[in-house]
């Protein structure tokens, strides 16, 4: 490990020309309890993998809930993912696939002590998070509209009489009604769509907190806070932003082209 | 290679000396070309592209397979490439799959016990479940006509004597 052997070699006499203090004694970036920048660095990113997992497995129980319950009524969901939007599901697909090219852009340029660069491309991330999560409005609107928030007006028996009088007379949500040239859908399409709303929903969280954290990258990158010695931030930022990425990558298929 | 160059540049930093190996104490990080990066993210639009023609057909089963297949590459080429793991500790990479690993554990334990519900054991003779027919508290009744018939059907056709209707037995 380069922090053992750099802290052994600190207690072993120099003739390099350079004390034993040179990595850290005047970087204003090192905490007093690493030894070398390498140290901090390291420690940073192990923490922001092990988290990366937990975040995962957060992901995964609705994964594992979904895997179970398409199995239990795959013909369901089938009917019910026509309801989503495929054009849209791939915009929002290639619009944070970009967004993500640009983080890893924006990390290289930091690595590179490029600093107008690493802001550009953080902008250009941050503008893709916020496209995305425009998409996801109209999306979810729509959904809205057509009486697909699970639960109430979902053609559960407890809510069908409220849901008859809030339209129009004889008006069902078009869910139980099938319009559009859409399969008209069972009550059981309720696991459906709570699983689409919770698992996108949720990811729409990750996707608001992976932009406030780029942004907050971003002011510190424009204030100089970072060089080629020291850029933790804006690596780790980005591993969070392809965090998102990588969720996204399997809801699209899951959610929208369902087979 | 611009990437070296630049790499060398890097770990002369702060020292104004030739850059040491990585146990000088600094940053050493491994920077691919920018190119390198479209290309990836080229790759990835590619394969979006493939996945959302694919789900177009109809293959049965194997559409989902599929799309689990290209998602999981993808998934794999961003991991890899613009989350650096490819050049990073090793210990990084296993620390990821980890968490796939606990989640197929999770997965396939939770199967396992959905797919043996009201199976009989063969070993005591006795049903794993009872389905008693009932609707759990909170619980819906298929809309369908004949919803116990046609579900189960389903099922027979899909996964054989797995978890049956509630009200099958």
């Amino acid at each position: 490990m380069a922090n053992v052997t750099s802290t052994v070699d600190a207690t072993l006499p120099h003739d390099d020309g350079h004390g034993d203090d040179h990595a850290h004694a005047h970087l204003p970036f090192m905490q007093h309890h690493f030894d070398t920048p390498a140290q901090q660095f390291d420690a940073s990113k192990l923490g922001m993998w092990i988290f990366i997992a937990t975040e995962i497995l957060m992901f995964g129980g609705l994964f594992v809930a979904y895997g179970i319950f398409r199995n239990l009524d795959d013909e369901v969901f089938k009917e019910a993912h026509l309801y989503l939007n495929k054009q849209m599901g791939a915009l929002n697909t290639i619009v944070l696939l970009f967004s993500s090219l640009t983080a890893a852009l924006s990390v290289r340029s930091a690595q590179l002590g490029k600093r107008n660069a690493t802001s550009a491309y953080l902008v250009i991330t941050i503008l893709c998070a916020c496209a995305f999560l425009v998409v996801k409005y109209f999306e979810y609107h729509h959904k809205f509209e057509d009486g697909l928030l699970p639960g109430h007006c979902f053609g559960h028996p407890w809510f069908g009489d409220a849901c008859l009088t809030a339209g129009s007379p004889g008006s069902h949500p078009i869910a139980i009604h099938g319009e559009h040239g859409l399969p008209a859908l069972t009550p059981r399409a309720n696991m459906f769509f709570g699983l689409y709303f919770i698992m996108t929903g949720l990811h729409g969280v990750h996707v608001v907190i992976g932009m406030s954290i780029l942004i907050w990258v971003l002011i510190k990158n424009i204030k100089g806070h970072f060089s080629p010695a020291y850029f933790t931030h804006v690596d780790l930022g980005a591993l969070y932003w392809h965090l998102v990425d990588l969720v996204w990558i399997y809801l699209f298929p899951l959610l929208y082209l369902v087979g | 290679m611009a990437s070296s160059t630049e790499l060398a540049h890097q770990g002369a930093n702060h020292h104004g000396h030739a850059a040491h190996d990585a146990d000088d104490g600094n940053v050493h990080v491994h920077i691919a070309p920018a190119p390198f990066y479209w290309g990836i993210f080229g790759a990835l639009v590619c394969l979006t592209i493939v996945t959302v023609g694919v789900s177009y057909f109809d293959f049965g089963n194997a559409n989902t397979f599929i799309a689990i297949v290209i998602a999981t590459i993808k998934a794999a080429l961003v991991a890899t490439f613009f989350m650096h793991l490819r050049h990073d500790k090793l210990f990084h990479t296993l620390a990821f799959l980890s968490a796939f690993l606990f989640l197929s554990i999770f997965l396939l334990m939770t199967a396992d016990d959905l797919w043996k519900r009201g199976q009989v054991d063969d070993a005591y003779g006795t049903k794993t479940f009872v389905p008693t027919g009932e609707i759990a508290p909170g619980g819906m009744p298929s809309a369908a006509p004949a919803p116990s018939a046609s579900n189960s059907e389903h099922k027979e056709d899909r996964q054989g004597p797995q978890t049956p209707a509630p009200g099958h037995h």
